[in-house]
């Protein structure tokens, strides 16, 4: 053979992957709201895409993670979609992160024929059945609800309850849920206050909530209105036997840093490290150590859902039809337990996800709920501001 | 009862610091018949200011006002000079385009600049509330309102008792008028944007302790102070005062007594009732 050729050819041997490890290459869509008032739980689904992505590769799947932001708008998270599904041929989108934005992208999604995997929005319309095309990983909002009441009836004797939610897909699903929930449980609902986003004074409304001298708050909020609630509460003095909050905003590093007015707030949330579930706990600490922060259950969903959709992808060639047969039937298991998408009660494609309920105590959240969770007991009621 | 005077004191404190927006406004559209667009975001700008003061230097957002007011003024001024100074003659709506490119110009800076995340300043003060008969005082605020009624009386006194004071509502009155009277109109201008500048600015640093923070939080901010100013008559300064105290009241009790999502219904429903009624505003003159 003349040289030129045999280097050419042995050239050509290097690019081969070695034997025994084939290399499948997946292409995936990720929209997030990574700028706007959610970026600081958008940032937390970013870093679990990234160690998703690193992860994989060990295991032979490389993931082309095509990334777009939505900046918490409808409109964007939209366009986003239209992207990734027309122009890029992606095999499966995950995302996005709000409610507000995945309920604009779900029919979306079905149209085009993308399967769509939401890692974390609550709002329970999202997987009604005839939308093939969409799968949840995470528990819808009557499970926040139940998630949260149960823990305190476990522990108290609350009467009354009242709502203070923001009036977005978000908060009005799950507050929703609530208020049918906590009639069933035999809890009288007192108050049922909904707010713009945007406009930060809450204090009337707090007041007004006061007045009704309410046994339980159940607050459903994003970061920066959780922050400046309960900011207001603690001015106000108002003290119920419990604050619950409903999820994202209460469960974040920010939240839990402000130790004025965190301490022993109640929180619904999609994972925490110590369930049990596989690699949960050292998820945690490799976030952590890489980040500098302790991770919120958003980067545990999307860690999950980056791995299960490349997985499914993987399994068939990277065909986004065959990817959403994979799957509708696969069976999945990593930090969020083991994962199914089922149909059941009203849902399709539906994960049947358990979710904990912390406390923070001492500065730090702990699982109190359920007992096949809970590290720690809830400290219960609530014994007034300092 | 108490509900009663715990939303009426709320909406005080609150209407103080929306009093100071509405001065800042009232006194732009006196000296120069120009309505600015870009208030609200004068404010946000003193926000961010404040904010940028006590994540990288510390400073308490109250003492960081000595650096946030004339800052804001001084940039003010820059903006008359340079570019709103030059539309004086130019058709009113001309004018209002102007004025809302700037705001435009201005929020998509500060979102190059910070993005658009909202940020929060955590103060040791933040959350706390005096107890005072059976009342609940929020500090911040009440340091806010207290700052707020300084400004104003520091204001009324530079208006009475000052050369420039006067000279600023002599042509506030009648522009030709004072011309002739030897008041250089044009630094009456500069001075009079660069003032509202600053009002603006030190609202948006009174009030960083308890909103949050981000581009477009000036949006709102505009909203309210329009209606302030019509609500207290255009120009007028007293006026402006009570419209501020007035909206805040409202929005409060209109919260607690109405629904809390409806509360800005009723401060706009206000608004139009008040302007049928009176087109000039409570205490504005009745104008051609």
């Amino acid at each position: 053979m003349p040289q030129r050729l045999r280097g050419l050819v042995l050239a050509a041997g290097l690019l081969l992957p070695p034997p025994g490890l084939a290399v499948e290459k997946v292409k995936l869509g990720f929209v997030n709201s990574m700028t706007g008032p959610e970026a600081p739980i958008g940032e937390n689904l970013t870093h679990g895409a990234d160690l998703a992505v690193e992860d994989l590769r060990r295991e032979g799947i490389e993931v082309e993670l095509s990334r777009q932001d939505d900046g918490g708008k409808q409109q964007n998270a939209m366009s986003a979609v239209e992207e990734l599904a027309t122009g890029e041929g992606v095999a499966a989108i995950v995302g996005p992160y709000t409610s507000a934005s995945a309920n604009a992208v779900v029919s979306l999604a079905q149209q085009y024929q993308v399967p769509l995997l939401i890692p974390a929005a609550a709002k329970e319309e999202l997987t009604r059945p005839g939308k093939p095309y969409v799968f949840r990983l995470n528990a819808p909002a009557h499970v926040y609800a139940e998630a949260l009441l149960d823990a305190v009836l476990a522990v108290g004797k609350p009467r009354t309850i009242a709502f203070i939610y923001e009036s977005t897909d978000f908060g009005t699903s799950v507050s929703a849920a609530g208020k049918e929930l906590a009639a069933r449980r035999g809890l009288r609902v007192v108050a049922d206050e909904a707010y713009q986003q945007g406009a930060p004074d809450y204090r009337s409304t707090l007041t007004r909530i006061k007045a009704l001298r309410p046994d339980l708050v159940f607050m459903v909020s994003y970061v920066a209105d959780a922050i400046l609630l309960m900011r207001q509460s603690r001015e106000l003095r108002l003290e119920p036997q419990a604050f619950l909050g409903g999820g994202a905003g209460f469960d974040t590093a920010q939240f839990q840093g402000e130790h004025d007015i965190s301490e022993l707030v109640f929180s619904v949330t999609q994972w925490t490290p110590d369930t049990g579930w596989p690699g949960a706990a050292e998820f945690a600490a490799r976030y952590a150590a890489r980040f500098g922060k302790k991770p919120t259950y958003h980067a545990a969903c999307a860690y999950e859902a980056v791995r299960i959709a490349a997985q499914a992808a993987a399994r068939v060639g990277g065909d986004p039809r065959k990817t959403r047969d994979a799957l509708a039937a696969g069976s999945f298991s990593g930090v969020l337990g083991a994962v199914r998408f089922e149909s059941f009660d009203g849902f399709m494609n539906q994960n049947r996800h358990a979710m904990p309920v912390i406390q923070y105590q001492d500065g730090r959240a702990q699982t109190v709920s359920p007992p096949e969770f809970a590290r720690r007991k809830p400290v219960y009621p609530f014994p007034g501001w300092k | 009862m108490i509900l009663f005077l715990q939303s009426l004191l709320s909406g005080v404190l609150m209407g103080g610091v929306y009093a100071l927006v509405g001065i800042g406004l009232t006194l732009v559209f006196g000296v120069m018949r120009i309505v600015n667009f870009a208030h609200g975001e004068l404010v946000m700008l003193g926000m961010y200011l404040a904010w940028f003061l006590f994540t990288r230097l510390g400073w308490d957002p109250y003492l960081s006002l000595v650096v946030v007011a004339p800052a804001l003024f001084l940039w003010g001024a820059l903006l008359q000079a340079a570019v709103v100074g030059r539309a004086l003659h130019a058709l009113p709506e001309n004018q209002m385009l102007l004025t809302i490119g700037l705001g435009l110009a201005m929020s998509n800076a500060a979102m190059l600049a910070f993005t658009a995340d909202y940020r929060i300043l955590t103060t040791s003060y933040s959350s706390s509330g005096l107890q005072v008969l059976g009342l609940s005082v929020s500090e911040p605020m009440l340091a806010a309102f207290l700052v707020a009624v300084g400004v104003t009386a520091g204001l009324y006194l530079f208006l009475l008792r000052t050369d420039t004071g006067r000279a600023i509502r002599a042509t506030a009155q009648d522009r030709e008028a004072a011309q002739l009277m030897g008041i250089d109109v044009r630094r009456m201008s500069l001075v009079a944007f660069g003032l509202g500048a600053a009002l603006a600015g030190t609202a948006g640093a009174l009030v960083s302790p308890t909103y949050y923070i981000y581009p477009q939080v000036g949006g709102a901010f505009t909203l309210k102070a329009f209606v302030i100013v019509v609500l207290g008559g255009m120009g007028s300064v007293v006026g402006a005062t009570l419209g501020g105290l007035l909206v805040g009241v409202t929005e409060s009790l209109a919260a607690v007594y109405v629904a809390s999502d409806l509360k800005e219904l009723v401060v706009y429903s206000l608004f139009l009732l008040v302007l049928v009624a009176r087109p000039s505003g409570l205490l504005g003159k009745a104008r051609a």
